[in-house]
Parts: C-alpha cells; sequence; structure tokens
C-alpha cells in the first residue's frame, strides 16, 4: 500500500470514529418538520411503565402533533443517581413524573428544571388538585414552583391477619406498648429447632440513609404529631419525639420481636415470616401479584402510648417535573396537564394502587367505584391529609445518613441510650449544615 | 531521561512509526492519570457537586477534614483491617503453600481449587459469605449450633465485623500469594535441606533456618501488595455490611466513595483521596525501608 493510499485510509479511520463517537443529534422535527417529539421518563416499575404507555397510547393517539416517546428510568441505584448524571450530561428527558422532592434541591441549584408556575394555567390547575396548605409544601426555596405535585403513597403498617390470630392477638397494635405486648406473642420458633421462624417485624439493618424513610421518618412524624426534622431551617427533631421512636426501635431488637440478619431468597412479609411491614399503597400490588392467598389489613404507623389526635405518616411523594434541556416546554407542560387529568388519576389508582395526590379522593365520584372495589385503598385515602413531606434543605441525604447511624448504634445494638442518639444526630447534623454553607 | 523528553527524542530522530505506536498509551495515560490527577488537585480547594459550577473553597476541606471524626474511625478501621489481614494472609498462604509444595496426592487438584476464588468476582464472593455469616439462617451458625456452641454475630457485632470481613478477604486472596511462596519455595535448592538432614535438623528447624530466611524476598513482596489492596478495602464492606454495624467496617475507600458518589461532595472526597493516598505512600515506603533494613541486617 503507497504512503498516500495509507494517509487516507487513517483519515478514514479517524472520519469513522468520529462519526461514532458524536451524540446522536435527532432533530425536534425528525420525519416532519410539524410534529413535536417529547421524551417521557416514568418510574422503572412494571406497574407504572404499564400505567405510562397506556397514557402515551392515549396521548399520542390524541396528538398527532406532539409524540411522546415513553422511556423508564435508566436503571441505577437510585432515581436521584441517574437524573443528577443526566443533569450533569445534559441528556435529562422532557418530563419526568418520579421526581422526589428531597432531591429537588439538587436539581434546581443545577438549573436543571423549567419554573412550572410561570405557565398562565398552572396555579388554577394546581389548587384545583391539591389542597392549598399541601400545595405549599412544594414551593421551592426561590418561591416557585419546580415540581407538579402528582401522587403520594402514605406509609402505613400492613399485618397478617393469620399470624396475629394464630398468636392469640385480638386487636390490631396500635401504639408502641400493644405492638411489643403483640411481638412477644407473634414472635416464636413454630418447628423447635432453637430458630426463630415467624418474626414480629423486620427492617433492613444496613445503615443506608434512604432506608430510615421507611421506619424512623414516618414514626418520628407520627410522634411529633406532624412534625418534621426541621423548622424555619433550624434542627427541630432534638426532643421526645425522635427518643421515643429510637427507643420503641431498640425494644424491637432488644426483645428479638426484628432479627439482626439479611433475609435472602425473599421478601419476609410475602413469605409470612413476619407479621407486620411498613409500606405505602404500591405494596398491596406486590401482595396481589405474588401472595394472593395472604390475608392482611392496614393500619396507620404505631403511635407512643400517650399520643392522642390523628396519626400522621410521610407522603412518599413523588412529582412531575419538565427538564430545562427541553426545547418544547409548552407541549411538554400540555403532556404534563394530560397525566393529572382525572381520568389518568383513576388509571393510576386502577393500574398502581397509587394514590393521587389531591384533596377530593373520597369525595369525587369518579373514584367511588374503585374505592368500592379496594376498601383497603380508602384506608391510604384517608392517611392523605396528615402526610408530610421532607424539608428543603441541602445534604438531606447525609442528614438522614448521620440518623441512620445513630438509629443503629442506639436501636439495632443498643451501644447508645437513645437521648444519647438524638443528642448525636443533632450535633452531626449541625457539622454538616456547617460545613456545607 | 523522563518519558516525554524520550518520546520528543524519538520523534526527532525520525521514528514517527515508533511514536504513532505509543500514542494510544499517551492518550490513555493523558485521559485517565494526568486528567483526573490534576483535576482532583483542582478540586481539593473546591466544592462542587458534579451538576452546579465549582466554587472555590480555599482549604474548607482541609479543615472539615481534620474535623471529622468519620473519617479518622474509617482510618482506624482500615488499619484494623490490616493488622488482621496481612499476619493472617501470610501464615495461611505460607502454611497452605508448604504443604501443596511437599509431595501430596492431588496436589494440581489442590493448587488449581485454592485458586479459584481468586480469579471468581468479589462481589460473588461477598454475597457467598453474606449467607454464610447470616446470624439466624447462616451456615457457619448452623453447624456451630448443631455441635451445640452459641451462634457468632459474624458481621452484626460492631467488635467481631472486621475480624469477619479479614477472614473473607483472605479466603478469597490466598490463592495468589500461595502462588508468590511456591515460586519462593522453589527457588531454595534442595541441596541446603539435604545437608540439613546429613546434620540432623528436625523438618521444624529446617522450616525455621532455611525456608523461613530465604523467603524473606517473597514475603516482602507480600507485605506490599497485601497492604496496597488492603487500604483499597471496598467491595466486601460495600456489599457485606454497608459499613456498619455501628461504621465498625466503614473503611477508608468506602467513606471517600459515599462523600463523592452519595452525598456529591466532590472536592471533599478529592482532598480525602488526597491525604489517604499520602498515608499509603508513606506507610509502603516506610515498610519498605524497614524490610531492606531487615534483610540486609
Amino acid at each position: 500500500m503507497s504512503r498516500y493510499r495509507f494517509f487516507l485510509f487513517r483519515c478514514a479511520c479517524v472520519i469513522l470514529i468520529v462519526i461514532g463517537c458524536s451524540e446522536e443529534r435527532k432533530s425536534p422535527l425528525t420525519s416532519d418538520s410539524s410534529v413535536v417529539h417529547l421524551t417521557y421518563w416514568p418510574a422503572s416499575n412494571p406497574h407504572e411503565i404499564q400505567l405510562a404507555d397506556s397514557i402515551v397510547r392515549m396521548w399520542n393517539h390524541l396528538n398527532p402533533t406532539i409524540q411522546v416517546r415513553m422511556q423508564p428510568i435508566p436503571s441505577g441505584k437510585s432515581t436521584e443517581e441517574i437524573l443528577l448524571a443526566a443533569i450533569a450530561g445534559k441528556t435529562t428527558p422532557d418530563v419526568c413524573s418520579n421526581i422526589w422532592p428531597g432531591a429537588l434541591h439538587d436539581y434546581t441549584e443545577a438549573g436543571g428544571l423549567v419554573v412550572l408556575d410561570d405557565f398562565p394555567d398552572f396555579d388554577s390547575l394546581a389548587s384545583s388538585r391539591v389542597p392549598r396548605e399541601l400545595l405549599e409544601a412544594f414551593r421551592s426555596e426561590d418561591g416557585h414552583y419546580h415540581q407538579f405535585p402528582w401522587k403520594t403513597n402514605p406509609l402505613m403498617m400492613f399485618y397478617n391477619v393469620r399470624l396475629l390470630q394464630e398468636a392469640g392477638v385480638d386487636s390490631v397494635p396500635r401504639t408502641y406498648s400493644e405492638y411489643l405486648a403483640a411481638g412477644e406473642k407473634v414472635t416464636r420458633d413454630t418447628n423447635g429447632d432453637g430458630q426463630t421462624d415467624i418474626w414480629m417485624g423486620e427492617r433492613d439493618i444496613l445503615p443506608i440513609w434512604w432506608q430510615r424513610l421507611m421506619d424512623f421518618y414516618p414514626f418520628y412524624i407520627a410522634a411529633s404529631k406532624g412534625k418534621t426534622l426541621f423548622l424555619q431551617g433550624e434542627i427541630a427533631f432534638e426532643g421526645a419525639a425522635a427518643e421515643k421512636v429510637f427507643a420503641f426501635f431498640q425494644q424491637c431488637y432488644t426483645r428479638r420481636l426484628f432479627p439482626k440478619t439479611f433475609f435472602q431468597g425473599g421478601a419476609p412479609f410475602l413469605l409470612e415470616k413476619k407479621a407486620t411491614h411498613f409500606a405505602g399503597p404500591w405494596h398491596i400490588a406486590t401482595l396481589k401479584k405474588f401472595a394472593p392467598h395472604i390475608e392482611y389489613g392496614v393500619t396507620p404507623i404505631l403511635v407512643p402510648d400517650d399520643h392522642e389526635g390523628p396519626t400522621y405518616t410521610t407522603g412518599d411523594y413523588k412529582n412531575i417535573s419538565i427538564f430545562s434541556t427541553t426545547r418544547h416546554p409548552e407541549a411538554a407542560w400540555e403532556f404534563v396537564k394530560f397525566l393529572v387529568r382525572n381520568e389518568r388519576d383513576l388509571l393510576l389508582l386502577e393500574i398502581a394502587d397509587q394514590l393521587p395526590l389531591r384533596g377530593d379522593l373520597l369525595t369525587n365520584s369518579l373514584f367511588t367505584d374503585y374505592f368500592y372495589r379496594n376498601p383497603l385503598m380508602v384506608n391510604f385515602a384517608r392517611q392523605v391529609p396528615f402526610t408530610r413531606g421532607l424539608d428543603k434543605v441541602p445534604d438531606l441525604r447525609e442528614i438522614f445518613d448521620a440518623l441512620s447511624q445513630e438509629y443503629e448504634a442506639c436501636s439495632v445494638y443498643g451501644q447508645k441510650t437513645p437521648a444519647e442518639a438524638v443528642r448525636d444526630a443533632a450535633r452531626r447534623t449541625r457539622l454538616i449544615l456547617e460545613w456545607n454553607r | 531521561m523522563n518519558g516525554l523528553q524520550h518520546i520528543v527524542h524519538v520523534i526527532k530522530r525520525g521514528g514517527r512509526s515508533g511514536s504513532w505506536l505509543t500514542l494510544p498509551y499517551i492518550i490513555f495515560f493523558l485521559a485517565f492519570v494526568a486528567y483526573p490527577l490534576i483535576f482532583s488537585f483542582i478540586l481539593i480547594f473546591h466544592r462542587w457537586n458534579i451538576v452546579t459550577p465549582m466554587e472555590w473553597s480555599g482549604l474548607r476541606n482541609f479543615s472539615r477534614l481534620f474535623a471529622d471524626p468519620l473519617f479518622f474511625k474509617a482510618l482506624g478501621n482500615t488499619g484494623i483491617f490490616l493488622v488482621i489481614h496481612i499476619p493472617l494472609q501470610i501464615v495461611v498462604a505460607l502454611g497452605l503453600a508448604v504443604l501443596l509444595y511437599s509431595r501430596i496426592r492431588l496436589r494440581g487438584f489442590f493448587r488449581a481449587v485454592y485458586f479459584l476464588p481468586v480469579v471468581v468476582s468479589g462481589v460473588v464472593v461477598t454475597i457467598l459469605w453474606q449467607q454464610m455469616y447470616s446470624y439466624d439462617y447462616g451456615v457457619l451458625n448452623i453447624l456451630l449450633t448443631n455441635i451445640g456452641l452459641p451462634r457468632v454475630p459474624w458481621i452484626v457485632d460492631p467488635n467481631i465485623a472486621m475480624p469477619s470481613i479479614a477472614i473473607m478477604a483472605t479466603w478469597k486472596n490466598v490463592g495468589l500469594y500461595i502462588v508468590l511462596f511456591l515460586v519462593g519455595l522453589q527457588q531454595i535448592p534442595r541441596d541446603l535441606y539435604e545437608v540439613a538432614d546429613l546434620d540432623g535438623a528436625t523438618k521444624r528447624t529446617q522450616f525455621f533456618r532455611i525456608t523461613l530466611p530465604l523467603l524473606n524476598p517473597t514475603i516482602a513482596v507480600i507485605v506490599i501488595l497485601s497492604t496496597i489492596a488492603g487500604f483499597s478495602l471496598f467491595i466486601e464492606p460495600y456489599v457485606l455490611t454497608g459499613g456498619g454495624p455501628m461504621n465498625s467496617t466503614l473503611s477508608t475507600v468506602l467513606y471517600i466513595y459515599n462523600q463523592a458518589f452519595y452525598f456529591n461532595h466532590m472536592g471533599y472526597a478529592a482532598t480525602l483521596g488526597l491525604f489517604f493516598a499520602f498515608i499509603i505512600i508513606t506507610v509502603v515506603i516506610f515498610q519498605r525501608k524497614l524490610i531492606e533494613k531487615e534483610s540486609y541486617a
């Protein structure tokens, strides 16, 4: 091969590599210049994919000029990590419906989200669905709305009716004492091999921050009668409510009502190895699919013995946002409005067994039939007004990590008193806030 | 003449094809070594969470480091791991190597079996041990209770969790060090043992007077290799315990990872990484000096 030909060959190779590595820049007006294309990321669980697929088909049929492509959030450790990586790489979708309010601060700080209250009909639409007081909780620190409140999954306690009855527990526990007393009866070795076969409850003992959103946090909200961790930017959890929660879980582990182990090979509630489980309404769909034989009930999160008034819990909200990379914010907003219409809210209930965040769930006739057919979901719907979200503070994950460390030290291993654990968690939280100020 | 001067020299000499051949490595070096290194030096003076622009923070990351009890806890945990893991690794590897060097039946088979965990993925090994270590349902505790012994809280007791990880890491890596010891054993002249036999030395004396002193260079290599590997302890606590119980298995690398990828404190994580690299280099240099001194003494 002559040097000239070799040179041409090398040039061709370089051009091919450059073309191969370059980002595919799809024109928003690909095949037909009048058609706008949007990308929509729903959560990646099977029920929500099914829901999103139905909605997108419906939308695409009704709106030939704005075509939506549904793509479940790419798999990763968490949605938040994926979205942050996507913001950094400018590969975010136009619309995403799995926005966790706890991570919103990071997204807005990065300028990753479109301000929704700039759309003229945002206020009327949002206030027609969500009670004003609850809506305010979703306002960002800059005074704008970057998320549209969409759905809530109030955390409650599932219980296995058969396991409680077999142990002679007549009434479902509501307070810490009742739960511990019931636990003494339920937790036992059924076949005499020296190993406990049925537990009253179980929590993941790994000190991972988000695990505390499923135990410490809803219990703290319940014990504090609806307070969150901060009040006007200052630590508010340093007190009796948090101490009571740490003490309660400490009792669960000390009395061996909860195992200090990792369950392998399946979810213990589905396998009827534990009598109670703390989860949101999404768990109903799981039970229907994987353990339809289990007879279960749902009751509010446990409260201290001296508790009075309604029982609050965490709302586990998931909202909808439009990313600032969109080239068609108006079209994206139209799609968001379509997602939150009454008929789609009914689909959210029917397909995913999840509650739309709206104030008229139990009064709107559109949902009556659904709640008649799914009486357990009424418990969750009743809980909606008594749900709380997360504080709008930076480094929330690190703060939950600090709480997680103390939960582990105090509740799981009994190495600290509840008062010491709360004091140390508050001390670490102050350090985190100071470091990151 | 350093690497860059050499490349310039080669190009000047007209060895163009040679310089083309070095290009892939130069690109790799610039992209994956030089650039990250320079970037992390820039990061240590900044606050950056990947998505927002970098913010100058001066020496704040250093002041945070020295006031962060969790980092020093992680550093201490790594030290505990090394203190348990390195001697255990050497004793087990040496014992098995001596056994596998002797004329036993199925020697080749056993050599392969002991090497097997080295080539198995660390995550797979850790998940396997997680099941074995389970307090209520683990096979180790079932065996213990079957012979009338109490259960051991392998990975749920803050005092036992790190030794449990050290045992697992030893099991995983021992095959590699057995191979190194076997190479060392093969280099010891057989006639030394024959002379010792004639002099009436017992096998025990032969081991301590001939084998062990002549394996000193191999032991030195193994100590340095397992120190570096031990400092980078990550997969085992990440998968097995998440750093718990009570941070007793939180290794330094796991803590740096958490700061970088859980909490997005890239500047702080870079500072921790730099400080930790300085500690590793210091320890390894000190080890080397000490071993060299011992060898020449």
